[in-house]
């Protein structure tokens, strides 16, 4: 048998292009042998976790190539920034450190992330043509930079003591996991787990393998596949398709967004647990919220969290004596920084900026629209409820529109088809040419309006099964992920009228 | 130990008739003290044992017993 080393040697390496996520085939290889290895190192506490590290470092290596050395960068400078703010007691020194520790880590990451937005914007306002730099944007950056801050803030506000070990912080900021995509974990839960022994209870085991069928089922079944099949099309052309089209692409891609997310998340958690690390809860039905404020409750917790503890707050105490309307621009600011977060792009700072106007109306006629609905006698009715569940989803899912579309005139191109050519009739063709799809989006909607305990109910029937039970479910929907995986695109039938 | 003269400038702003205030009580347990409500009750705090808080003081509260704390150091200067 000839082995082409060069062939292997080339998958292995540093490919911008193929990330070492967690949905693809050769994750799927080396994570079998890393949990081969990790278990036989369980009681060797250094060798451990040396190894976790290494293979963290590989894992993000394969995705960034030389930038990995960024990471490395960022975790010395919020390792000894944290130190110096906790090794004084004078104030004014612990807010130089803060204030140096978080222009590094916003520089580092606005230089790659933003630069050629910002020259964009100099160049429009000069009339000048430009020509983007060449910058590589290292994936996750914008999470571990949040990751490793989070430290530094608990460090300063005192409510977290720093580690004193650089190899423990490494692994923090490194953890494969959650690096690409989040949970931002927050360190101070972190950092306790990592020397001591793992112990992974039936419970958890059940747990993990829950997680993962659940986030390969969310991000390949429903999301990818919808995406490619149906909502890129539409949202590519709206003009080419009916209002009733339009509508049903906008609602496929607000469960498209939420199933890649929150099953790469429920990919992330349930990995890491399979191995003893337990990371933060990123989602928690979000279009179950009933306003802005809930859904951000409910939403990529761990960032809204960051958001808030550190962002919201600081902002809401620094100017706390405007009483409602520090929080009304406390909460702005927040959401547009978050907007900004996402990327640099009109479409998300507008989407923040949206988020941000509709929680901060939200705040100041929630006194008067109380009084009204308690008048109606319709105040915390079932039917209030509903209303709110509607409403709320209709402004989130609004608002993703937005998200997704960087020329606005795409939005209100959608807008004007759902308004003004609807063609409620071609419903019934898309269901009959598109049954999977249609039957995607209707099983991804109903499953997560079902009760949430129902998940419970799940962890605890896996977590009954025997060990080769688990690893058969585990196969099972791997087999299913890799038929949607390698299906081919779905012929996409314009539909006449 | 949470005073009886904190714990009534809380649950006036809470509109609360009774909830039992122990140092370790964190915020998000009592009902209507959410991230909103947070500052009304802060400045009502500040205006009835008329102290001055910082906002780095404020930020690292954990929970309630950590008010109290800071709001004896303030009273005894």
């Amino acid at each position: 048998m000839n082995i082409d080393v060069n062939k292997i040697l080339q998958i292995l390496s540093f490919n911008p292009d193929d990330p070492l996520i967690f949905t693809t085939g050769l994750f799927l290889i080396l994570f079998f042998f890393f949990i081969l290895i990790y278990n036989f190192l369980l009681k060797k506490t250094s060798l451990r976790i040396g190894f976790l590290i290494f293979f963290s470092f590989y894992f993000y290596y394969k995705s960034t190539g030389y930038y990995t050395s960024i990471l490395i960068v960022s975790a010395v400078i919020n390792f000894f920034f944290a130190k110096w703010i906790a090794s004084t007691e004078n104030f004014s020194i612990k807010r130089l450190h803060l204030f140096l520790a978080v222009l590094i880590n916003i520089g580092i990451l606005a230089y790659f992330k933003y630069t050629n937005f910002i020259l964009q914007i100099f160049s429009d306002i000069a009339n000048k043509d430009f020509s983007p730099l060449d910058i590589f944007l290292p994936i996750g950056i914008s999470f571990y930079t949040f990751k490793s801050l989070n430290y530094v803030f608990d460090v300063y506000f005192d409510t977290l003591k720093p580690t004193g070990s650089f190899r423990n912080f490494l692994l923090y900021v490194s953890f494969f996991p959650n690096i690409l995509a989040g949970p931002i974990d927050r360190a101070s839960d972190f950092l306790p787990q990592i020397e001591k022994e793992p112990f992974i209870s039936r419970e958890d085991f059940g747990r993990a393998i829950f997680l993962i069928c659940l986030g390969l089922i969310k991000k390949v079944v429903v999301a990818d596949y919808i995406s490619i099949n149906f909502v890129d099309r539409i949202f590519d052309f709206p003009l080419r398709y009916t209002g009733v089209e339009n509508l049903l692409a906008i609602y496929g891609y607000v469960l498209q967004i939420y199933c890649d997310f929150s099953g790469y998340s429920d990919l992330a958690i349930g990995i890491a647990l399979l191995f003893g690390f337990k990371l933060m809860e990123n989602f928690n039905y979000p279009f179950k919220a009933t306003s802005i404020a809930d859904f951000w409750r409910r939403w990529h917790i761990s960032l809204s969290k960051w958001l808030l503890d550190y962002l919201f707050r600081p902002i809401q105490m620094k100017y706390r004596t405007l009483r409602t309307f520090s929080n009304v621009i406390a909460v702005f600011v927040t959401f547009l920084i978050c907007g900004i977060w996402h990327g640099a792009g009109w479409n998300f700072i507008l989407w923040g900026a949206l988020h941000g106007f509709m929680m901060s109306f939200a705040m100041l006629i929630q006194k008067p629209r109380v009084k009204i609905l308690t008048a109606l006698k319709i105040y915390n009715t079932k039917f209030h409820k509903f209303f709110q569940v509607f409403i709320t989803f209709h402004l989130v899912a609004f608002s993703f529109m937005v998200f997704k579309n960087r020329n606005f005139q795409t939005v209100l191109d959608m807008l004007d088809q759902i308004a003004t050519f609807f063609h409620g009739e071609v419903f019934i063709q898309f269901v009959e040419q598109l049954p999977l799809i249609f039957g995607l989006i209707v099983t991804g909607y109903l499953f997560h309006f079902l009760p949430s305990k129902l998940e419970k109910v799940g962890i605890k029937f896996i977590s009954s099964f025997p060990l080769f039970g688990k690893v058969l479910l585990l196969v099972i929907v791997i087999w299913i992920a890799a038929q949607f995986k390698s299906a081919d695109i779905q012929p996409f039938i314009y539909f006449q009228f | 130990m949470i005073s009886q003269e904190l714990k009534a400038v809380i649950l006036k702003q809470l509109n609360l008739d009774d909830f039992d205030l122990k140092d370790e009580t964190i915020a998000p347990e009592v009902p209507g003290w959410d991230s909103l409500n947070h500052i009304n009750i802060i400045l009502a705090v500040e205006e009835k044992f008329n102290v001055k808080f910082k906002s780095y003081e404020l930020l690292r509260l954990k929970c309630v017993g950590d008010l109290q704390k800071m709001l004896d150091s303030k009273l005894n200067k």
